[in-house]
């Protein structure tokens, strides 16, 4: 077995005078759960098509399971599984048929594909519907089918695109537990891309975070937190004059760092047990209304934050809003 | 917009010669038996006749069996024997025959083939009573080969090849174009599939739907215009091999010229422009012979023309499958040319 799971050097894809991702080098180890977080269009799901060889990069090399993704996909593809962010699953099949046609692509022999399909759909609650329709499903079904099927062949590594977008948060928890299990199990390596922070958070020992199609930074969820000043953030909800609101708090001494994020303001602090009650009165001393007040831990939001100055969450809104703007389609960045 | 434009002027270019025009070089073969002028007459009518109006194209041959065989065989159009006894007879004054013998099947040719002969023939006359029969003047028999076949009947061969291009719009590539329209495709592109596997593997599924639908239309259309044939089990058996390779060759095709497609709607306006384009020139409407020069040649190289062509050969005149050998040839080149390009220019990649 190759040292690294993944391993990227320089890559980039360009689209015209558009590069979605922009000279990328990561590498992922053998059993780690690697994530990619970032807002919609930072160039993720591009990564991913690379490194499952559906997309040829523009310049640069990416070698998965050890064989090169231009030179070597056929190799490539017998390695690894996909679960794509488009729900894949055939409808006019049963469940059990999606996962019996797929196992024939990856050519495992039928005693055992049949084996496999029976153990997969109980591990993932499917096996009382599993001669339904997959057009009688729900999205939180087809995605857990989508996640079963690709692991009928046993790949080493697991590539999912946004596996959890669009499900509610039962059903998350739910591929989330699911992930999990599958990969403590069969020593899997998985490679996940996600806007959401939380699940990058619950799920990946690593991350990468992307945005414009350039790693921002990387490490461990904690190491990415600890490199943000202050322990705590207060957040205040401003219903006055922000821009005021927020040059008042910069100059408080026990606030590192301040932003605003629309009427919230976001003050880093060591302790906010002690510090927010300060910052109430500073704002009080101004005249500025303070709607609520909340004190919260660091997450790998406040990371995009802190490099970004902007929010996911404003990120995407802001992506979207210049998409319908210009008419551009849904498939845009394809 | 360019397909927009193009599309009527062609349709106008297509329809209008595919149905229009005299039927000219109808092919004919003429044994003269007879030693005397007459039948050496009616020889120089009819070179006049490939001359001139240019209606017919003559080969004189010696064997009057050879020249029906040809007839049989889709050599000739018609054949046209002088007895020996020809001259005698015109100057006896007791009936002169000329014999033609011509591919019923084929009405349209064989309306114009016969005409024009006989008007030609019964041009070299003696002087007759008109109170008596006249037996000076020079008739010509119509002896028809095969079975009488009405023109909707005709048709039927060209209705199941329509079919056949039916089956291959909506079936095989189509799939992969919705596929990729909805995304789904890179969940395939994904995988160890190989080209030759996603391109075969959609043909051949489209081959069996496809031709299930040819053999339901051959079965209904030969049912609503009563047709029957003489031996449904060997006709209906070898009428499946061509349409089983007429399916293979035009799924091919399809699959060469929308491999790329990325939306439903670029199928659905190429077929009608690519029905028109093979349907009208495979002689399925109109004989082959009159159209135009540019137009014959494109029929050459159209598969429905074959298809066609066999498919006639099978239904109306109970032809063997050797008799129908250079269709199938070219049906079993076309498929593995198409087939082998389709696999080549496929895209792997988004």
């Amino acid at each position: 077995m190759p040292s690294l799971a993944v391993e990227t050097k320089d890559i980039r894809k360009c689209f015209g005078d558009l590069c979605a991702v922009n000279n990328v080098n990561i590498t992922v180890d053998n059993g780690e759960f690697f994530g990619f977080l970032g807002p919609n269009g930072a160039g993720k799901s591009t990564l991913i098509r690379m490194l499952t060889t559906v997309l040829k990069p523009t310049s640069g090399t990416a070698k998965v399971a050890g064989f090169d993704i231009v030179k070597e996909p056929g190799d490539v593809r017998r390695a690894i599984g996909v679960v794509p962010q488009t729900m894949s699953s055939d409808l006019d099949l049963t469940g059990r048929e999606n996962m019996d046609i797929y196992g024939r692509f990856y050519e495992v022999p039928k005693k055992l594909r049949l084996k496999r399909t029976k153990e997969l759909l109980e591990k993932v609650n499917l096996e009382n519907k599993a001669d339904d329709l997959v057009a009688t499903y729900s999205g939180g079904m087809r995605r857990r089918l989508d996640i079963a099927r690709v692991l009928v062949h046993r790949p080493e590594i697991l590539f999912l695109d946004e596996p959890t977008a669009g499900l509610d948060p039962q059903s998350r928890r739910a591929v989330w537990d699911m992930l999990q299990s599958f990969r403590k199990e069969a020593e899997l390596t998985i490679f996940l891309t996600t806007h959401y922070m939380d699940e990058a958070e619950t799920l990946c020992g690593r991350v990468a975070i992307i945005d414009h199609g350039s790693i921002i930074t990387k490490g461990t969820p904690d190491e990415l937190k600890a490199a943000i000043p202050g322990n705590d953030i207060v957040v205040l909800n401003i219903e006055g004059d922000g821009e005021k609101a927020l040059d008042a708090a910069g100059k408080e001494p026990y606030v590192h760092k301040a932003n605003m994020d629309n009427s919230e303001l976001r003050c880093y602090v060591d302790n906010g047990g002690d510090d927010a009650p300060l910052l109430m009165q500073a704002m009080g001393r101004l005249g500025v209304k303070v709607g609520s007040v909340a004190i919260q831990k660091q997450t790998l939001e406040d990371v995009f934050i802190h490099h970004t100055g902007r929010s996911i969450r404003e990120e995407e809104t802001r992506k979207v809003s210049m998409l319908l703007g210009a008419g551009v389609p849904q498939k845009w960045g394809r | 917009m360019i397909m927009a434009v193009l599309m009527p002027i062609v349709y106008l270019v297509i329809l209008g010669n595919s149905f229009q025009g005299k039927l000219k070089g109808l092919p004919v073969a003429v044994v003269n038996l007879d030693t005397g002028e007459y039948g050496r007459r009616v020889t120089e009518t009819l070179t006049a006749l490939q001359i001139g109006p240019e209606t017919i194209t003559v080969t004189r041959l010696a064997d009057q069996t050879e020249a029906v065989e040809g007839v049989k065989d889709g050599l000739y159009k018609g054949a046209v024997i002088v007895p020996t006894d020809f001259t005698r007879r015109v100057n006896m004054k007791t009936g002169p025959e000329v014999g033609i013998f011509v591919d019923n099947t084929d009405q349209i040719s064989e309306n114009t083939l016969s005409g024009a002969i006989t008007e030609a023939v019964g041009a070299l006359r003696h002087d007759f009573n008109p109170v008596r029969p006249d037996r000076s003047v020079i008739t010509a028999r119509r002896v028809e080969l095969y079975k009488s076949v009405d023109y909707d009947q005709t048709l039927v061969p060209g209705v199941v090849v329509m079919a056949i291009f039916m089956g291959t719009m909506i079936t095989g590539v189509f799939n992969l174009v919705m596929d990729r329209f909805l995304g789904v495709d890179e969940a395939i592109l994904m995988t160890p599939l190989t080209k030759a596997d996603i391109v075969v593997g959609l043909v051949v599924s489209g081959f069996v739907i496809t031709l299930a639908m040819a053999a339901i239309v051959l079965v209904a259309s030969s049912w609503l215009t009563g047709l029957t044939l003489s031996n449904w089990l060997v006709q209906g058996t070898e009428s499946m091999v061509v349409m089983a390779l007429a399916t293979l060759g035009l799924l091919s095709l399809m699959f060469l010229l929308m491999g790329r497609a990325n939306h439903p709607r670029i199928m659905g306006v190429f077929s009608g422009f690519l029905n028109v384009i093979f349907f009208f020139p495979s002689g399925a409407v109109y004989p082959v012979q009159s159209f135009p020069g540019w137009l014959r040649k494109f029929a050459l190289v159209n598969p429905e023309y074959y298809a066609v062509h066999a498919l006639k050969s099978i239904l109306f005149k109970a032809a063997p499958l050797s008799v129908v050998y250079g269709d199938i040839l070219f049906l079993t080149g076309f498929t593995a040319v198409t087939m082998t390009l389709a696999v080549v220019t496929f895209k792997r990649t988004l």
